[in-house]
């Protein structure tokens, strides 16, 4: 089960209506993207400080849902500072390595450290609506906006069907390492690939019994999102 | 009415999973049929023949006179007719919030606004789920679950309603509210079939029973009918329901429920008391 959603529907402004809450994240977002550096550096200290304040979480906690974009930045800025270059001057620290010099970029450092910060800000922007916002808001929002209702179909159904294939992961995986499925590298090698075999088989499963219900329910095709009562009250 | 004729089915050739199954659903004072079976005897594919998602190898099922008919728009009819709320209800709700989901068969028919809004606030009310209304599925119980899954069928308004395994992974609370609701909705004049092996729960909810074993019927009757037969309900892997083991080994009468024995007993007490 996500944790992180439980905060969504008891945060303090639960009941802002969603639309000043997209455009408090969309503001936050020309901020993140705007060229004055110090404003997207407040911006991340402002957000996450009230991010923390309406959702009440603890700061351990939040600073680990960190973690999963972390891996993801760190990549991408890697990728972007260290290069090879033809002379010492273009790099800091370089090395020599097959006739040329392999190191960090004098150039493209600022421009990687400026991405890192842009990052930061949109996504501590993006984590203050979404631990804000429950779900059905989010919807309300995106039919209020006119998006086409395939999109908004997908995102309803993606967010429904995301915690049954997370949880249908968390029980096999269970299953797995009680009988010591992950004692090694060569066992977790093996749990994995049977793991994932067991999700296919899962959905090929499920996808009949779903057919079914779809038939019971006289599905023709489209799944209707509008918005819900309380938002037209 | 529901009837089928010689009704045969087989998932594989050879292999059939219902055998020349005959029977008749839908007579005066049936209201809540049961289908009891154990594992694997063949009640959700009966289930699923009669709502016409799978087809019978042999013979027919006639509804209300007319032999099912398997084009799109007269399966359409069908299941406006008869509808059927699975065992698992995590495979049946596809929105993510209780009302919506509920609401979805009703946009299915393109039924106008105020009616869906009208009849989506009748069921929450009549499963006693209004508080659940807008709330995410992934937060709701077992048991809340089963109830969304149920009130997203009923919602059609159909004349049958079939269960299949209701009570399934249900605490005793669930089980009661089941019963509570079953019983509240046939006496509104809705026809259930229900199938499970849960004993108990089937005798004292249902007025009409089939024992289906090994695909083919063994045994068909009123409550006072099937049970008794101890040794054919072990060979069929069932049981005796507890109040008919009380009939027979204890000699006490057969009661049809256990708030029955409970006030016959209180009052033989009392009576005891002022002689």
């Amino acid at each position: 089960m996500l944790v992180i959603d439980k905060y969504a529907y008891t945060n303090r402004i639960v009941n802002w209506s969603p639309k000043v809450k997209g455009l408090v994240w969309l503001l936050c977002m020309v901020i993140a993207f705007q060229p004055v550096v110090w404003l997207k550096a407040i911006l991340i200290v402002a957000m996450a400080g009230d991010t923390i304040f309406v959702t009440k979480v603890s700061i351990q906690r939040y600073i680990k849902w960190f973690y999963v974009i972390l891996p993801f930045l760190l990549l991408s800025i890697i990728g972007i500072v260290f290069t090879m270059a033809t002379s010492k001057g273009q790099l800091y620290f370089p090395i020599r390595l097959f006739g040329n010099y392999f190191g960090i970029s004098r150039i493209m450092l600022p421009k990687g450290l400026l991405l890192a910060v842009q990052v930061l800000a949109a996504v501590v922007s993006t984590y203050w609506f979404a631990l804000t916002t429950p779900f059905r808001q989010i919807l309300d929002l995106l039919v209020s906006l006119h998006l086409s209702n395939l999109i908004i179909e997908e995102t309803m159904l993606m967010y429904r069907f995301i915690f049954i294939f997370i949880d249908t992961f968390e029980e096999i995986h269970r299953a797995q390492k009680l009988r010591f499925g992950y004692r090694n590298i060569r066992t977790t090698i093996h749990s994995l690939s049977i793991l994932v075999k067991m999700l296919f088989e899962q959905i090929m499963i499920n996808y009949e019994a779903m057919t079914h219900a779809l038939d019971a329910k006289l599905y023709d095709g489209e799944f209707k999102v509008e918005k819900s009562r309380s938002a037209n009250d | 009415m529901i009837e089928l004729k010689d009704v045969s089915f087989a998932y594989e050739k050879n292999k059939p999973t219902l055998k020349h199954i005959s029977l008749k659903l839908g007579g005066d004072h049936e209201n809540i049929v049961g289908i009891i079976g154990p594992n694997g005897s063949g009640k959700s594919t009966l289930f699923l023949n009669l709502v016409g998602m799978l087809k019978p190898s042999e013979g027919e099922i006639i509804v209300d006179g007319m032999p099912i008919s398997y084009h799109k728009r007269a399966l359409n009819n069908l299941r406006k007719k008869v509808g059927i709320v699975f065992q698992n209800s995590d495979r049946q709700i596809f929105y993510s919030i209780v009302q919506d989901d509920i609401a979805f068969a009703l946009h299915n028919l393109k039924l106008p606004q105020e009616e869906i809004d009208e009849r989506v606030d009748r069921v929450l009310k009549e499963l006693d789920i209004e508080a659940l209304r807008d709330k995410p599925i992934q937060y709701l119980s077992g048991g809340q679950k089963k109830r969304v899954a149920i009130a997203g069928i009923l919602v059609l308004r159909s004349e049958w309603l079939l269960l299949d395994e209701p009570t399934a992974g249900l605490d005793p609370d669930g089980k009661r509210r089941m019963l509570m609701l079953m019983k509240r909705l046939a006496a509104n004049g809705q026809k259930i079939i229900v199938s499970s092996h849960d004993m108990d729960f089937m005798y004292e909810i249902c007025d009409h029973f089939f024992i289906l074993n090994d695909g083919q019927i063994v045994k068909s009757g009123r409550k006072q009918d099937v049970f008794l037969d101890e040794q054919l309900l072990r060979d069929c892997k069932l049981a005796q329901p507890w109040l008919v083991k009380l009939h027979q080994k204890l000699k006490l009468p057969l009661y049809a429920n256990q708030q029955a024995l409970f006030e016959a007993q209180e009052s033989e007490l009392k009576g005891g008391e002022s002689k």
